[in-house]
Protein backbone atom coordinates (compact mmCIF):
# COMPACT_ATOMS: atom_id res chain seq x y z
CA UNK A 1 0.00 0.00 0.00
CA UNK A 2 1.76 3.09 -0.83
CA UNK A 3 0.86 6.63 0.55
CA UNK A 4 0.23 8.23 -2.71
CA UNK A 5 -2.79 6.45 -3.20
CA UNK A 6 -5.37 7.87 -5.46
CA UNK A 7 -8.04 9.38 -2.55
CA UNK A 8 -11.14 11.27 -2.46
CA UNK A 9 -10.04 14.34 -4.04
CA UNK A 10 -9.56 17.44 -1.67
CA UNK A 11 -10.91 20.70 -2.89
CA UNK A 12 -9.07 22.05 -5.01
CA UNK A 13 -9.97 26.07 -4.91
CA UNK A 14 -9.33 25.01 -0.79
CA UNK A 15 -5.88 23.73 -1.68
CA UNK A 16 -5.14 26.69 -4.30
CA UNK A 17 -6.64 29.77 -1.99
CA UNK A 18 -4.70 28.22 1.09
CA UNK A 19 -1.57 28.15 -0.81
CA UNK A 20 -1.58 32.14 -1.62
CA UNK A 21 -3.28 33.41 1.89
CA UNK A 22 -0.69 31.61 3.82
CA UNK A 23 2.58 30.29 1.85
CA UNK A 24 2.51 26.59 2.47
CA UNK A 25 -0.28 26.15 3.96
CA UNK A 26 -1.60 24.35 0.62
CA UNK A 27 1.23 21.89 1.09
CA UNK A 28 -0.03 21.43 4.74
CA UNK A 29 -3.64 21.04 3.14
CA UNK A 30 -2.12 18.02 0.97
CA UNK A 31 -0.60 16.05 4.25
CA UNK A 32 2.78 16.93 3.20
CA UNK A 33 3.32 19.32 6.29
CA UNK A 34 7.18 19.53 6.47
CA UNK A 35 7.29 20.67 2.71
CA UNK A 36 4.94 23.31 4.27
CA UNK A 37 6.48 24.09 6.93
CA UNK A 38 9.79 24.94 4.76
CA UNK A 39 7.90 26.57 2.41
CA UNK A 40 6.61 29.04 4.87
CA UNK A 41 9.97 29.71 6.37
CA UNK A 42 11.47 30.46 3.34
CA UNK A 43 9.04 32.67 1.29
CA UNK A 44 8.60 34.43 4.25
CA UNK A 45 12.17 34.83 4.79
CA UNK A 46 12.46 36.00 1.02
CA UNK A 47 9.73 38.48 1.62
CA UNK A 48 10.88 39.95 4.51
CA UNK A 49 14.77 40.20 3.68
CA UNK A 50 13.51 42.37 0.78
CA UNK A 51 11.49 44.96 2.74
CA UNK A 52 14.19 44.79 5.63
CA UNK A 53 16.40 46.07 2.91
CA UNK A 54 14.01 48.41 0.68
CA UNK A 55 11.79 49.36 3.94
CA UNK A 56 8.35 50.04 4.16
CA UNK A 57 8.32 51.17 0.37
CA UNK A 58 9.29 47.91 -0.86
CA UNK A 59 5.84 46.97 -1.93
CA UNK A 60 4.17 49.65 -3.83
CA UNK A 61 0.92 49.99 -5.64
CA UNK A 62 1.48 53.29 -7.63
CA UNK A 63 4.84 53.06 -9.23
CA UNK A 64 6.14 49.79 -9.46
CA UNK A 65 2.54 47.57 -10.30
CA UNK A 66 4.83 44.82 -11.98
CA UNK A 67 6.40 43.77 -8.85
CA UNK A 68 3.17 44.89 -6.63
CA UNK A 69 1.44 41.87 -8.38
CA UNK A 70 4.17 39.54 -8.19
CA UNK A 71 4.22 41.34 -4.62
CA UNK A 72 0.47 39.97 -3.93
CA UNK A 73 0.98 36.61 -4.62
CA UNK A 74 2.72 35.74 -1.60
CA UNK A 75 -0.84 36.17 0.46
CA UNK A 76 -0.70 37.28 3.96
CA UNK A 77 2.97 38.69 3.21
CA UNK A 78 2.04 40.94 0.80
CA UNK A 79 -1.27 42.24 2.34
CA UNK A 80 0.56 43.35 5.81
CA UNK A 81 3.42 44.99 3.64
CA UNK A 82 0.71 46.82 1.28
CA UNK A 83 -1.76 47.95 4.55
CA UNK A 84 1.74 49.10 6.01
CA UNK A 85 2.25 50.83 2.62
CA UNK A 86 -0.83 52.37 2.69
CA UNK A 87 -0.70 53.39 5.74
CA UNK A 88 2.38 55.45 5.81
CA UNK A 89 1.81 56.93 2.06
CA UNK A 90 -1.71 58.44 3.75
CA UNK A 91 -0.32 59.76 6.79
CA UNK A 92 2.75 61.35 4.59
CA UNK A 93 0.59 63.18 1.96
CA UNK A 94 -2.18 63.88 4.76
CA UNK A 95 0.27 65.38 7.30
CA UNK A 96 -0.35 68.72 6.89
CA UNK A 97 -4.34 68.70 5.17
CA UNK A 98 -2.47 68.78 2.08
CA UNK A 99 -4.25 65.63 0.13
CA UNK A 100 -7.31 67.48 -1.46
CA UNK A 101 -5.13 70.38 -3.00
CA UNK A 102 -2.90 67.69 -4.33
CA UNK A 103 -5.46 65.89 -5.50
CA UNK A 104 -6.07 68.69 -7.71
CA UNK A 105 -2.32 68.95 -9.47
CA UNK A 106 -1.74 66.65 -12.20
CA UNK A 107 -0.18 63.42 -12.35
CA UNK A 108 3.38 64.29 -12.87
CA UNK A 109 3.28 66.79 -9.94
CA UNK A 110 1.68 64.98 -7.68
CA UNK A 111 4.42 62.26 -8.04
CA UNK A 112 6.75 65.16 -7.92
CA UNK A 113 5.23 66.33 -4.56
CA UNK A 114 5.12 62.54 -3.19
CA UNK A 115 8.55 62.28 -3.83
CA UNK A 116 9.75 64.95 -1.80
CA UNK A 117 7.95 64.22 1.27
CA UNK A 118 8.97 60.19 0.56
CA UNK A 119 12.36 61.75 0.48
CA UNK A 120 12.02 64.38 3.71
CA UNK A 121 11.46 61.44 5.61
CA UNK A 122 14.04 58.82 4.36
CA UNK A 123 11.67 56.95 3.36
CA UNK A 124 12.36 57.63 -0.96
CA UNK A 125 13.79 53.76 -2.33
CA UNK A 126 16.77 55.07 -4.48
CA UNK A 127 18.83 52.69 -6.67
CA UNK A 128 20.68 50.22 -6.39
CA UNK A 129 18.07 49.66 -2.98
CA UNK A 130 15.21 49.43 -4.70
CA UNK A 131 16.08 47.21 -7.26
CA UNK A 132 17.42 44.35 -5.05
CA UNK A 133 14.71 44.70 -2.80
CA UNK A 134 12.02 44.39 -4.86
CA UNK A 135 13.70 41.72 -6.64
CA UNK A 136 13.49 39.67 -3.40
CA UNK A 137 10.17 40.45 -2.42
CA UNK A 138 8.59 39.91 -6.17
CA UNK A 139 10.87 36.86 -5.93
CA UNK A 140 9.17 35.75 -2.83
CA UNK A 141 5.76 35.52 -4.42
CA UNK A 142 7.00 34.44 -7.80
CA UNK A 143 8.43 31.83 -5.54
CA UNK A 144 4.79 31.39 -3.74
CA UNK A 145 3.15 31.43 -7.07
CA UNK A 146 4.97 27.76 -8.21
CA UNK A 147 4.29 26.46 -4.42
CA UNK A 148 0.17 27.80 -4.86
CA UNK A 149 0.02 25.85 -8.77
CA UNK A 150 2.35 22.61 -7.36
CA UNK A 151 -0.86 22.69 -4.09
CA UNK A 152 -3.10 23.03 -6.53
CA UNK A 153 -2.08 20.01 -9.14
CA UNK A 154 -1.33 17.91 -6.06
CA UNK A 155 -5.14 18.63 -5.09
CA UNK A 156 -6.28 18.13 -8.50
CA UNK A 157 -4.46 14.85 -8.97
CA UNK A 158 -5.64 13.68 -5.54
CA UNK A 159 -2.47 13.07 -4.07
CA UNK A 160 -2.15 13.21 -0.64
CA UNK A 161 0.62 12.38 2.07
CA UNK A 162 4.46 12.25 1.19
CA UNK A 163 5.27 10.01 -1.99
CA UNK A 164 6.00 6.19 -1.04
CA UNK A 165 9.42 5.61 -0.55
CA UNK A 166 10.93 3.64 -3.32
CA UNK A 167 12.22 0.04 -2.04
CA UNK A 168 15.77 -0.46 -3.52
CA UNK A 169 16.73 -3.91 -5.63
CA UNK A 170 17.57 -7.13 -2.92
CA UNK A 171 15.69 -5.68 -0.02
CA UNK A 172 11.93 -7.03 -0.09
CA UNK A 173 8.92 -4.98 0.81
CA UNK A 174 6.13 -5.61 3.38
CA UNK B 1 10.71 60.16 12.27
CA UNK B 2 14.12 60.26 13.81
CA UNK B 3 16.95 57.47 13.13
CA UNK B 4 16.74 54.43 11.10
CA UNK B 5 14.20 51.68 11.55
CA UNK B 6 14.20 48.53 10.41
CA UNK B 7 11.84 47.35 8.32
CA UNK B 8 10.05 50.89 7.70
CA UNK B 9 13.27 53.41 6.42
CA UNK B 10 15.28 51.89 2.88
CA UNK B 11 18.99 50.74 3.40
CA UNK B 12 21.99 52.08 2.07
CA UNK B 13 23.63 49.50 -0.16
CA UNK B 14 27.19 49.57 -1.44
CA UNK B 15 27.04 49.32 -5.10
CA UNK B 16 30.33 47.17 -5.57
CA UNK B 17 28.81 44.21 -2.99
CA UNK B 18 25.69 43.87 -4.26
CA UNK B 19 26.32 40.90 -6.47
CA UNK B 20 27.31 38.90 -2.58
CA UNK B 21 23.20 39.07 -2.33
CA UNK B 22 23.00 36.66 -5.34
CA UNK B 23 24.12 33.93 -2.46
CA UNK B 24 21.08 34.22 -0.22
CA UNK B 25 18.59 34.75 -3.10
CA UNK B 26 19.80 31.80 -4.95
CA UNK B 27 19.68 29.83 -1.60
CA UNK B 28 16.02 30.61 -1.06
CA UNK B 29 15.45 29.61 -4.96
CA UNK B 30 16.65 26.46 -4.41
CA UNK B 31 15.07 25.39 -1.30
CA UNK B 32 11.65 26.09 -2.77
CA UNK B 33 12.20 24.58 -5.78
CA UNK B 34 13.43 21.35 -4.32
CA UNK B 35 11.30 21.20 -1.94
CA UNK B 36 8.17 20.42 -4.03
CA UNK B 37 10.22 18.93 -6.62
CA UNK B 38 12.42 16.27 -4.31
CA UNK B 39 10.99 13.10 -4.20
CA UNK B 40 12.67 11.71 -0.82
CA UNK B 41 12.59 14.52 1.62
CA UNK B 42 16.25 13.26 3.36
CA UNK B 43 18.05 14.29 0.02
CA UNK B 44 16.77 17.75 0.41
CA UNK B 45 19.57 19.15 1.75
CA UNK B 46 22.22 17.53 -0.83
CA UNK B 47 19.97 18.35 -3.74
CA UNK B 48 19.37 22.20 -2.29
CA UNK B 49 23.37 22.31 -2.35
CA UNK B 50 23.51 20.87 -5.85
CA UNK B 51 20.84 23.13 -7.01
CA UNK B 52 22.36 26.29 -5.51
CA UNK B 53 26.35 25.68 -7.20
CA UNK B 54 24.37 25.60 -10.53
CA UNK B 55 22.59 28.67 -9.77
CA UNK B 56 25.26 30.64 -8.89
CA UNK B 57 27.98 29.44 -11.26
CA UNK B 58 25.39 29.58 -13.98
CA UNK B 59 24.42 32.78 -13.07
CA UNK B 60 27.93 33.95 -12.63
CA UNK B 61 29.08 32.45 -16.37
CA UNK B 62 26.37 34.08 -17.52
CA UNK B 63 27.84 37.80 -15.98
CA UNK B 64 31.46 36.87 -17.13
CA UNK B 65 29.80 36.27 -20.61
CA UNK B 66 28.06 39.33 -20.98
CA UNK B 67 31.06 41.22 -19.58
CA UNK B 68 33.12 39.67 -22.03
CA UNK B 69 30.52 40.77 -24.86
CA UNK B 70 30.34 44.19 -23.70
CA UNK B 71 33.94 45.19 -22.96
CA UNK B 72 34.86 44.02 -27.04
CA UNK B 73 32.13 44.40 -28.71
CA UNK B 74 30.19 47.85 -27.22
Amino acid sequence: MVDTAMRSSPRAMLALLLAWLVPGAGHVYMGRTARGVIIFLTIGATFWFGVAMGGVMTVDSRNERWWFIADMFTGVHGLVSWQRQEKVWNRLIDEDGQAQRLAQLDPLQQQAVADKKLNDAGLALVAPTDTVARAFAGVAGLLNLMCIFDAAMLSLMGIRGEPAEKVSKGRQGP
Amino acid sequence: MNGWTLFYNPMTLDFYRLLWLLLPLCAFVAITYKTIRVENLRRLPLEILLLCVYLVLGLSGLGVGLYIVQRLWM
